[in-house]
């Protein structure tokens, strides 16, 4: 037998994370795509098409990676009780497959189903906009080109994806440390590492540098000079560790501690 | 057969619960495991099925380690908590599931057994009874036929007939290369059911011996007069004389009181190590 990774015993394995608490997992992607259906149906009721690229741009944001991180902290939410966390860790499959299994949900189902859906959805309202408008208008041709279907490969979009795997992954790791309320716990104690971080590069750039506006941690620094200000960028080779830093190592780490936790975990 | 090797363990690495604990636990019998409530019985089974890790010494179960927590050992397991889990499921469904992970699962037995409990087979399984789920649960265990039965507190909640049921459930399934571990503080449900005890307190094992040993070397009766010679484990007034527990000078023979062997090792646990010695 292999204890590290069989198939027949994974596919077992998935089938009983997702019938086991289909209200939570299931209902949770569906509510999650309602949610995305009627924050981009109000928002585009509200400011009407001139905002259409916010009203996209703010649905896909919030309700991707909002949706991941509540689905993160639930695929580890074992261990509310001894008992449910004593049943899922003495489950005869292997840790690799556990956490496989959590990693195919959150990092691959629940994407590829939202990104599906709010193409669909996407497409589905900028066609109806479209076949709406007055074809002999004098603004038809402005009209039409303003609103465009929602381009997935643009760098806001990669931004998202890029908060998704970080957010997802400190979700992951928070479901693992704590027992109970995962989420709200991990939440204060990312938002706490994020305001020191943020107060701290804020400090030292008060002590570097007089007048100084505003500190972007791993980013920039502005720097008032007369009425005007002054961007003091990080140098490209130290900015593109940092964004490597940010798109793959920390989610790496962080998905792998998941895994090193739950092999580790003991209830 | 499980091995405890100077197993140490604590909550926090200052103070230990178990320190240096060795221990071996043959195939083919039922252990009865006693202990005050804290007194570590539940933390010792969880140490064995590998949801805590000993902070030194090792625990062999059948040759494989606990703590790795690999499918192969998972699979020969099967540990029931004091509180069961089961989740928004029916019978069926439960059983399509996780019964598939349990190769020596057989579906017959868990439908007598199922019948046998009384177990409610309608509806959800979280809709069910405190009692009825942890039936349901120990119906599932014995049909997984694994190798290592670890049992905390399995009466609790449950009535008295089913309390009788369980008794009777666990004698059948017994067969030689199984171990059947039961955690109780409530002696009296496994009288006549083990056939060997281990009382721990604190962290301590103060006996560990056959029901055999325990009937050799101690005697069980009511007395009107305490003999002054014999080394008394356990004492108390009844309405016709004094129940005593007591060195079995005269080889005599009686039936085994788990309760006051309990109550008689935990207040003399002196005595007790003195009489087991040999053990």
């Amino acid at each position: 037998m292999n204890n590290i990774f069989e198939l027949k015993r994974f596919g077992l394995l998935l089938k009983k994370t997702v019938m086991e608490r289909p209200v939570q997992l299931v209902g949770l992607c569906g509510l999650v795509l309602a949610a995305t259906l009627v924050i981009y149906s109000a928002l585009l009721h509200f400011f009407g098409w001139q905002a259409w690229n916010l009203a996209q741009n703010l649905t896909f944001a919030w309700c991707f990676f909002g949706g991941g991180c509540f689905l993160s902290s639930i695929v580890f939410g074992y261990f509310g009780t001894n008992a449910s966390g004593s049943a899922y860790l003495t489950l005869p499959a292997s840790t690799f497959e556990k956490w496989l299994c959590g990693v195919l949900i959150i990092g691959v189902c629940f994407p590829c189903l939202f990104l599906v859906f709010f193409r669909l959805m996407d497409a589905s309202f900028v066609m109806a906009y479209h076949n709406g408008l007055d074809k002999n208008s004098s603004t038809y041709k402005a009209m039409y080109n303003a609103v465009q279907f929602y381009t997935f490969n643009d760098s806001f979009v990669k931004e998202s994806i890029t908060i998704y795997v970080n957010f997802v992954g400190a979700m992951m790791v928070g479901s693992l440390y704590f027992n109970k309320v995962s989420a709200i716990k991990t939440a204060i104690v990312y938002i706490g590492a994020v305001a020191i971080i943020f107060f701290l590069n804020l400090f030292l750039a008060e002590a570097t540098f007089v007048n100084v506006d505003m500190a972007s941690p791993f980013n920039n620094i502005r720097i008032k000079v007369g009425n005007g200000l002054g961007i003091l960028e990080l140098p490209s080779n130290v900015s593109n560790i940092v964004h490597v830093a940010i798109l793959f190592i920390i989610p790496t780490v962080l998905w792998i501690t998941a895994y090193i936790r739950l092999r580790e975990k003991e209830i | 057969m499980i091995e405890f090797n100077n197993l140490s363990f604590g909550y926090t690495s200052k103070k230990l619960l178990y320190k240096n604990l060795s221990l071996t636990i043959n195939q083919g019998r039922i252990y009865g495991l006693f202990g005050k409530n804290g007194a570590g019985k539940s933390t010792l089974l969880k140490n064995m099925v590998g949801t805590l890790f000993p902070a030194e010494g090792s625990i062999l179960i059948n040759g494989m380690t606990p703590q790795k927590r690999q499918p192969s050992f998972l699979q020969t397991i099967y540990y029931i908590p004091e509180d069961v889990f089961v989740p928004s499921l029916t019978i069926k469904q439960y059983k399509n599931l996780f019964a598939p992970f349990y190769p020596e699962f057989n579906e017959d037995n868990f439908h007598t057994y199922l019948n046998d409990l009384e177990v409610s087979v309608d509806g959800k399984l979280n809709k069910l009874s405190f009692g009825q789920q942890k039936k349901f649960v120990i119906a599932f265990a014995l049909a997984c036929n694994t190798k290592v039965l670890l049992m905390d507190e399995p009466t609790n909640g449950l009535d008295i007939p089913s309390k009788t049921q369980f008794r009777k459930l666990i004698a059948s399934v017994m067969f030689d290369d199984r171990i059947i571990f039961i955690s109780t503080h409530q002696v009296r449900d496994l009288e006549n059911m083990i056939d060997n005890v281990i009382i721990v307190d604190n962290g301590d094992l103060l006996l560990h011996a056959s029901v055999a040993s325990i009937c050799n070397k101690l005697c069980f009766k009511t007395v009107t007069e305490i003999p002054v010679d014999a080394k008394i484990l356990y004492e108390e007034k009844a309405l016709k004389g004094t129940a005593v527990v007591m060195e079995n000078i005269y080889a005599e023979d009686s039936k085994l009181n788990l309760e006051q062997l309990f109550t008689g090792v935990t207040e003399n646990p002196a005595i007790a190590k003195q009489l087991f010695s040999s053990n």
